[in-house]
């Protein structure tokens, strides 16, 4: 009996598992906003898609020079409202918009003014630029404190339930004194 | 029953292992996320199946204890009586199902967490914490399912991949200290503190020489399959999918697998060789000083450490290695002594 019922539930768990589609529509980069930096003898353009930037939240950066990325190669840098930056990152292509450069669902972290420094390299030779008072509004949602309050509760959980065992251990350890 | 319940379970957590390396790889090397990729498949999977295979064995317990059987603590550990004695539960199939439907809980408070702050895939998200630790405990679960056959060989045998399992998974937890400013690497502590102290508990709780060795022999060989098996995993689906990998992305070390001590082993033979003589938090001691040096090293050397690790960092971590080895090792034996309990709890 035990076993059939464990079959049944192997399969009602496995046919969808071995069966599923992976999700293939994957949401395109859709830019609502852009920034312009000169970067010596390039005009690089910033594009966000999401405007205003909320700190945690995360969206699209694209990141395009005037001609196009071929024949260029380029760093960025981050700076945080704090003052602590990012080593200067090589550019990377966007996972979902091979023809430009930027960063994939990616969320800066702390309210403030950020600054974002780049250089390109190309054909009129080596240009730096930066975008600076990049504003980042406060996080929505719950504060924090209560996220991870909630988001502890197993964790807190485990060590009671640690604490209960380890106290079982020495009812036993003083059983066999 | 007993190994089937017990091998349902296992494979519930080795499917949530498998998936969450797949994932951890897929975000790095392809990126685009949605709530419904075949990682997450998985990773849904593995405590799906756990938390029905415990749900089915305490309802047949609860059934058997009914008809007057007296519960088999052999079957999955001593019996707790649930919501006054409505449910006769086996303390390690208890912990596994509540593990498995709080993870479900959780994963949708995470699928609101992305609504509300995108999708973007960081592993120190106050959800992503809660879900490691759930799964956590689904596997700690096993552990006691595993540990209860100690006996048989196919606890034993349980108990060498059940614990292999959470020694893997439960130091990624250990991502929420990331921020935390202290002179040692915390990822190196911590996850020291727990092998060492899953390797004493599993010397203790089966009480067999060799099984220290065993059980760190199947990490190295779990660690083996997950090195090969993830990169491939997350190219292969891409492929699939057709999306590209990301720029100068695939050629690095897997990261979960590459957050597995290679040493452990050598950690496991200083703890089989002292454990007797002398006793589980000197053994425990040894052996996190062997895993504290050998990992910061074994970090740096594949690229994972925060920053290029300097004499002092290395001779600190190296110290705090020791330290939370000789805790691990204490706490090891202890907990190992109470998986050994065979009486009636009623709780």
């Amino acid at each position: 009996m035990i076993r059939r019922v464990f079959a049944l539930l192997a399969a009602l768990v496995l046919i969808p598992v071995v069966t599923a589609t992976p999700a293939l529509a994957y949401e395109p980069v859709n830019i609502v906003h852009t920034e312009h930096v000169q970067a010596g003898p390039y005009g690089l353009t910033v594009g966000f898609s999401t405007w205003p930037l909320r700190a945690m939240q995360s969206l699209d950066f694209t990141f395009i020079p005037d001609g196009g990325i071929e024949d260029k190669t380029g760093t960025f840098m981050r700076t945080g409202p704090s003052g602590s930056h990012t080593r200067p990152l090589p550019m990377a292509r966007h996972p979902r918009k091979r023809d430009v450069w930027g960063l994939d669902v990616f969320a800066l972290q702390v309210e403030g003014k950020w600054k974002f420094d780049f250089t390109i390299d190309g054909p009129q030779g080596h240009g730096a630029g930066a975008l600076t008072n990049l504003q980042v509004l406060p996080q929505p949602g719950p504060p924090l404190a209560l996220s991870w309050a909630v988001c502890s509760i197993p964790f807190v959980a485990l060590i009671g339930f640690l604490i209960v065992v380890w106290r079982r251990g020495k009812v036993r350890q003083l059983a066999v004194a | 029953m007993r190994p089937i319940g017990a091998g349902f379970v296992l494979l519930g957590a080795g499917i949530s292992m498998v998936g969450t390396s797949w994932d951890v790889q897929w975000h790095i090397d392809v990126g685009p996320d949605t709530f419904f990729t075949l990682p997450h498949l998985f990773i849904y999977a593995g405590s799906a199946i756990a938390g029905i295979a415990s749900l089915v064995v305490v309802l047949a317990v609860t059934a058997a204890q009914r008809r007057g059987e007296t519960p088999d603590p052999r079957d999955g550990g001593v019996a707790i009586r649930v919501f006054g004695g409505r449910f006769t539960a086996p303390l390690g199939y208890l912990v596994t199902g509540v593990g498995a439907a709080a993870f479900l809980l959780y994963g949708l408070i995470d699928l609101w967490w992305h609504g509300v702050y995108g999708f973007d895939a960081v592993l120190n998200s106050p959800p992503h914490i809660a879900l490691f630790t759930t799964i956590s405990i689904t596997m700690i679960g096993a552990v006691i399912v595993a540990a209860a056959g100690r006996e048989k060989r196919w606890g034993r045998f349980a108990t060498m991949i059940s614990v292999p399992l959470l020694m893997t998974f439960f130091p990624i937890t250990a991502n929420a200290f990331q921020g935390v400013n202290l002179p040692f690497d915390t990822i190196v502590a911590s996850t020291t503190l727990i092998i060492v102290l899953l390797l004493v508990l599993t010397r203790a709780a089966v009480g067999r020489p060799g099984i220290a060795i065993g059980t760190a022999a199947a990490l190295l060989a779990m660690q083996a399959i997950l090195w090969v098996f993830t990169p491939w995993a997350a190219v292969t689906y891409a492929d699939a999918v057709g999306l590209p990998l990301r720029d100068g992305m695939g050629g690095e070390p897997p990261l979960i697998p590459s957050g597995i001590p290679l040493a452990a082993i050598v950690a496991a033979v200083a703890i089989e060789l002292l454990f007797r003589r002398g006793g589980p938090a000197l053994a425990g001691g040894v052996a996190g000083l062997i895993l504290g040096l050998t990992f910061v090293v074994q970090r740096d050397v594949l690229g994972f450490a925060p920053s290029p690790v300097t004499t002092v960092d290395l001779i600190a971590t190296t110290l705090a290695g020791a330290l939370f080895g000789l805790l691990g090792g204490f706490l090891g034996a202890r907990f190992g002594a109470t998986l050994r309990l065979r009486e009636k709890v009623t709780a």
